[in-house]
């Protein structure tokens, strides 16, 4: 059975002139460019976002170099943007930037706290999530296939077409075939094409252009199996459809939503609030203690300040931001819980992606879009190696008791995001 | 039978184990238009089915041109042109688009002149031709479906219930054409429970009772078949 140009012409011209198919195919064209049209729109409110803060960040920092003159000032009122921009992909697959922060503005004060006080319970698997291209190359897709391809036979049974088709065609699989062909080519152009002009519009590189355009195929051909399988039987068309949607319903909705009330009942974690509640109860508590205690638990992580922790003045800034890191220190173990706890997480949802399709092409669109879990706990860990720099530059300063010059702020370090482009 | 176009050969056909024909025998010759008659659930459309190839004998065969279907399908339906019941082609497509596609599906050429001779000799008028399906009447479309038969240019004509829902004007018109395409040389093997009908058209009829062929009747020299000798043949079967 070979299929020829004219088979697929033969056919496209057949199928494209019913209404149904072509309403159908027309309601897919503009739900996918909506979804594009609407993740280009967000990822250019948080690309002008990210440089809006970074403008009054700079305004800001001038203010505070002018009337501050001592190091331990500076880094108190002091804030930097940290940010993790929206990939070029990221208009295509939002992912869970909503759930996880993709921006902080960090001073040098306790760094946990600051990262954690807007956590809400970061859900692994995001039902539904945006309405970007993802969520309808996930969720829609398998919809439009279904009932595009359920009544593939059945329709012709119904109609008492079946048998003259078959008596009538040379090679009566290939009409059916090239049928299911065309339907499903057709479906991959309305999805792909769209996606093709935006992601040229938005220069996302052609490898992850190629690599969508796979997932989108993948996705197309596991649900035209399933549906060309299940169309062959002799069930009649109704049956087909509520057998077809019923897996659809269950791979693309109760597997994600079950499975993450699973996951977050298996796997326990701290959360985000128990964090920020340690670190903050120990900066609270640490004005009440001798400074030397606080000094004690410092030096321990901090041996090399031991000398410098004698203090003339009932309040000094190194004593400040030692219980500032002290509770950093106390809240380390929830910390790495909770890291720990994120990783069997994602893990767990990979060994879901093998029930549901949906969530498979979910995953892998925000893993290419750097917009999932990974990226932002990537983000969470540049936030944590620049909050180390800036311990770095001013403990010197304030520990050694440096005399102030405004020169040195120039050396101060700069958040550099480091973007998947 | 040595000139036999279409034979049944100690056909038996099974649904489930449970056998709905039982060694059915019988043979048309070129030029002849078999009816096979019977009440519903009798066996006609499975024995159909069976000459289609899309259902496979338990045992014996059903053959065309002496060869059993289900061995040689490919070759059988090259051969055959079939009128299902219920005849539905494409509403969203004309009656020479449909023919067309139907042609193309076959891989058989035919111009728009074929096509509109093939309309015209089942007397489809004209100015319906370009017209969708979906506004077809039944025997509008069971003329187009029958052009779509003539112009596959196949030996033999399957016709399942044929004149089913046609008004007396279309059934007289379907029975002079039936007539004539035999003359010129085409078998036809129709399964109908219509006995005036096939009395009417048919110069062999096989009366088929619960999977069995009970009677068969020729006609005599160029005589139809008596109507009351089948319509009581007939009775008599469905109530022994």
């Amino acid at each position: 059975m070979l299929i020829s140009l004219k088979d697929l012409k033969r056919e496209a011209n057949f199928l494209l002139r019913q209404k149904r198919i072509f309403v159908l195919l027309l309601i897919t064209l503009i739900l996918t460019s909506f979804a594009l049209y609407t993740g280009i729109i967000e990822a250019n409110k948080q690309q002008q976002s990210i440089t809006r803060l970074l403008q009054a960040d700079a305004q800001e920092q001038e203010i505070v170099f002018n009337s501050k003159n001592d190091y331990g000032s500076i880094a108190y009122y002091n804030f930097h943007l940290t940010y993790l921009p929206p990939s070029q992909l990221a208009f295509a697959a939002m992912g869970n930037r909503d759930t996880h922060p993709w921006k902080h503005r960090i001073r040098m004060l306790a760094l946990e706290g600051q990262i954690y006080e807007s956590d809400i319970g970061h859900p692994e698997l995001a039902a539904t999530g945006h309405f970007d291209f993802a969520f309808v190359l996930s969720v829609l897709l398998p919809l439009i296939l279904i009932l595009l391809l359920h009544d593939l036979f059945a329709n012709e049974r119904a109609a008492g077409r079946y048998d003259l088709l078959t008596v009538t065609a040379s090679s009566p699989l290939k009409i059916w075939v090239t049928r299911a062909l065309v339907l499903t080519l057709s479906l991959f152009l309305t999805f792909i094409l769209p996606f093709v002009v935006a992601a040229v519009f938005n220069q996302v590189a052609i490898s992850q252009i190629i690599l969508v355009g796979l997932i989108c195929l993948a996705q197309i051909i596991v649900w035209a199996a399933i549906c060309f399988g299940l169309a062959k039987t002799n069930a009649p068309a109704p049956r087909l459809a509520s057998i077809l949607l019923s897996i659809w319903l269950i791979t693309a909705f109760v597997i994600p939503v079950v499975g993450d009330a699973v996951i977050e009942q298996q796997i326990t974690s701290p959360n985000g609030g128990d964090i920020l509640m340690v670190q903050r109860e120990a900066v609270n508590d640490a004005w009440d203690l001798p400074p030397q205690t606080t000094f004690d638990a410092f030096t321990q992580t901090h041996p090399e300040w031991k000398n410098h922790t004698s203090m003339n003045k009932m309040f000094e800034w190194k004593w400040y931001y030692a219980f500032q890191q002290v509770g950093d220190q106390q809240a380390a173990e929830l910390t790495k819980a909770y890291t720990e706890a994120a990783k069997l997480k994602y893990q767990a949802a990979n060994w879901l992606s093998v029930l549901s399709p949906s969530i498979a092409v979910q995953r892998a669109m925000t893993r290419i879009a750097n917009t999932d879990a990974i990226a932002s706990a990537n983000y969470q860990q540049q936030v944590r190696d620049f909050h180390a720099e800036l311990r770095s530059f001013y403990y010197p300063l304030i520990f050694n008791q440096v005399e102030f010059d405004q020169q040195q702020l120039a050396l101060l370090p700069q958040f550099s995001a480091n973007s998947h482009k | 039978m040595k000139d036999s176009v279409i034979s049944a050969n100690n056909l038996s056909v099974a649904y489930a184990n449970q056998l709905v024909l039982n060694k059915v025998n019988f043979s048309v010759a070129q030029g002849q238009i078999f009816a096979l008659l019977g009440g519903n659930g009798a066996g006609k459309s499975t024995t159909l089915k069976t000459f289609l190839g899309t259902l496979k004998p338990q045992s014996g065969s059903a053959n065309i041109l002496g060869k059993p279907v289900h061995q040689h399908i490919n070759t059988s339906r090259k051969q055959i042109a079939y009128l299902p019941e219920s005849v539905m082609l494409y509403g969203h497509l004309t009656a020479i688009e449909n023919i067309q596609y139907f042609l193309s599906l076959a891989d058989i050429k035919q111009s728009v002149q074929q096509i509109e001779d093939a309309l015209t000799q089942v007397s489809l008028q004209p100015q319906a031709w370009h017209n969708k399906l979906s506004q077809y009447s039944k025997g509008m479309r069971q003329k187009t479906a029958i052009a779509l038969a003539l112009l596959r240019q196949a030996p033999i004509l399957f016709l399942d219930e044929p004149t089913s829902g046609l008004d007396p004007a279309a059934i007289d018109e379907f029975n002079q054409l039936m007539s004539q395409l035999a003359q010129a040389g085409s078998t036809i093997f129709m399964v109908t429970h219509d006995v005036y009908g096939a009395c009417q058209v048919a110069n062999k009829i096989g009366l088929l009772h619960q999977g069995e062929l009970i009677s068969l009747f020729n006609a005599e020299h160029n005589q139809s078949i008596d109507t009351e000798t089948v319509h009581k043949a007939f009775v008599r079967g469905i109530r022994a």
